[in-house]
């Protein structure tokens, strides 16, 4: 079939891929357009809901890039607290890691 | 030109399916969480209901949202969970797009009503909303450990009975790896079928893994600033996920069909075969997400990632020891 990608074991078409998700999109589309669309614009009704409190300062309350992962990173905390004094912003370090990765790939392939 | 008509006709005829499937599963997953608890309990054309009424009413969209980011997002998770039923096999029907996409692909088109929504929840510019799309991104990454497990180590031991093209829903159709498992592989797909159910309320974000939504606690969280047809098509998404996700457990782990234990073949086999297919999907529904949810409090998002990475990780990682040993006895590697 034309455009069919092929890896040895999975195979898919992305231009059926992109046929189906354009007549899903429609389809959608055609009962999103069904619905009712309007609604009562610069009134209470378009603030946030906060269980009734005002709303901080966006600035407290967005969450930040650092912590986007917060509850994965706190769940494998002994892990991170261990790999993070790892990464110490020098070059030597991190090509003696890249090293040491290499030394054991090879003893995985080629002994094991 | 056939397989382009058939991708967009099939995705009409599926949506319709799959819409009234899923709405249908909810009512009675709605109906028997009240039985559990002694109420009554809404009657089954409850979410149908619902949705309607949803489509009548306003559909806000608040000042600090990106609109037609808010507003696209719906339609995505609508679309793209249509999509999924696309390259599934009903019963003993073959996929619409069985040669166009594999395993592989649906574990990834599974993902994409999640994105969504996680996309729909930053875009809303809502607090609760916010920490609902952080936590959901979080639940993926934690329920997607175990689910590429239970899928690349089915392939893998089809691939070890010299079974060709393993990641193929017509080979699964064909094949079933229960007939190609001895002891020891059985006992391990016995462990993933176990995995799977306890994947299904993950992904559906169902209690004991609802954190992104957490009504009591973030009052909806994810989708805390939806309403009207945004969140009805949110609600349609989900229903229709309900059956992609369910249906690709009972593929790739109850592909038993009814018809070869009456000889039945041609039409009746299809339809026997089809409606088999859908009562097994009932009744993994209701025994992974109706009873689970009904028996459980909401885990923490820092549990759900030790639960699934760990807990169900090691239980995956388990399966896939058994299954390789299974293989290497019975002389297929």
């Amino acid at each position: 079939m034309i455009g069919d990608l092929i890896t040895g074991y999975g195979f898919w078409n992305p231009l059926i891929w992109i046929i189906v998700m354009a007549t899903g999109l429609l389809f959608a589309w055609l009962i999103w357009r069904c619905g009712e669309s309007g609604y009562d614009k610069g009134t209470e009704q378009t603030k946030p809901y906060l269980s009734g409190n005002d709303e901080p300062p966006k600035s407290d309350v967005h969450i930040r890039g650092g912590n986007m992962y917060w509850g994965f990173t706190h769940a494998l905390k002994g892990y991170y607290d261990k790999l993070i004094p790892l990464h110490s912003g020098v070059v030597n370090d991190y090509l003696t890691w890249f090293v040491i990765g290499v030394i054991v790939i090879f003893v995985v392939v080629m002994v094991i | 030109m056939n397989i382009i008509l058939s991708a967009i006709g099939g995705t009409i005829v599926l949506a319709i399916i799959g819409i009234a499937v899923g709405l249908f599963l909810s009512g009675i997953d709605r109906r028997i969480v009240a039985r559990m608890q002694a109420r009554i309990g809404p009657p089954l054309r409850q979410p149908f209901t619902d949705v309607k009424k949803l489509l009548t009413k306003q559909s806000i969209v608040p000042a600090n949202a990106i609109p037609w980011l808010f507003n696209l997002m719906p339609i995505a998770a609508l679309a793209s969970s249509i999509a999924v039923l696309m390259y599934l096999p009903f019963g003993s029907l073959a996929p619409i797009l069985g040669e166009a996409g594999d395993m592989i692909l649906v574990l990834y088109l599974l993902i994409v009503p999640s994105l969504a929504l996680v996309i729909g929840g930053f875009a809303s510019g809502s607090p609760y909303a916010t920490v609902g799309a952080q936590r959901e991104m979080v639940s993926m990454i934690a329920y997607e450990l175990p689910l590429a497990i239970s899928v690349v180590i089915i392939a893998w031991r089809l691939m070890a009975a010299n079974v060709a093209d393993p990641f193929s829903f017509m080979t699964l159709m064909e094949t079933s790896v229960w007939d190609v498992a001895g002891p020891l592989g059985i006992v391990g797909l016995l462990l993933l079928l176990f995995l799977f159910m306890w994947i299904t309320p993950g992904e559906l974000s169902k209690v004991p893994f609802d954190s992104p939504e957490a009504e009591t606690e973030l009052a909806g969280g994810i989708l805390a600033e939806y309403s009207g047809r945004n969140l009805g098509l949110f609600s349609l998404a989900q229903a229709v996920k309900m059956v992609g996700i369910i249906a690709f457990g009972v593929i790739i782990l109850l592909p038993w069909n009814l018809s070869p234990v009456f000889g039945m073949t041609g039409a009746g086999a299809a339809v026997i075969d089809l409606v088999f297919f859908f009562v097994k999907v009932i009744v993994v529904s209701i025994l992974s997400v109706t009873v689970v949810r009904t028996m459980m409090a909401r885990l923490r998002i820092t549990q759900v990632v030790k639960v699934y990475w760990f807990v169900f990780g090691g239980i995956g990682i388990a399966a896939i020891i058994l299954l390789m040993l299974d293989a290497f006895l019975m002389g297929g590697v």
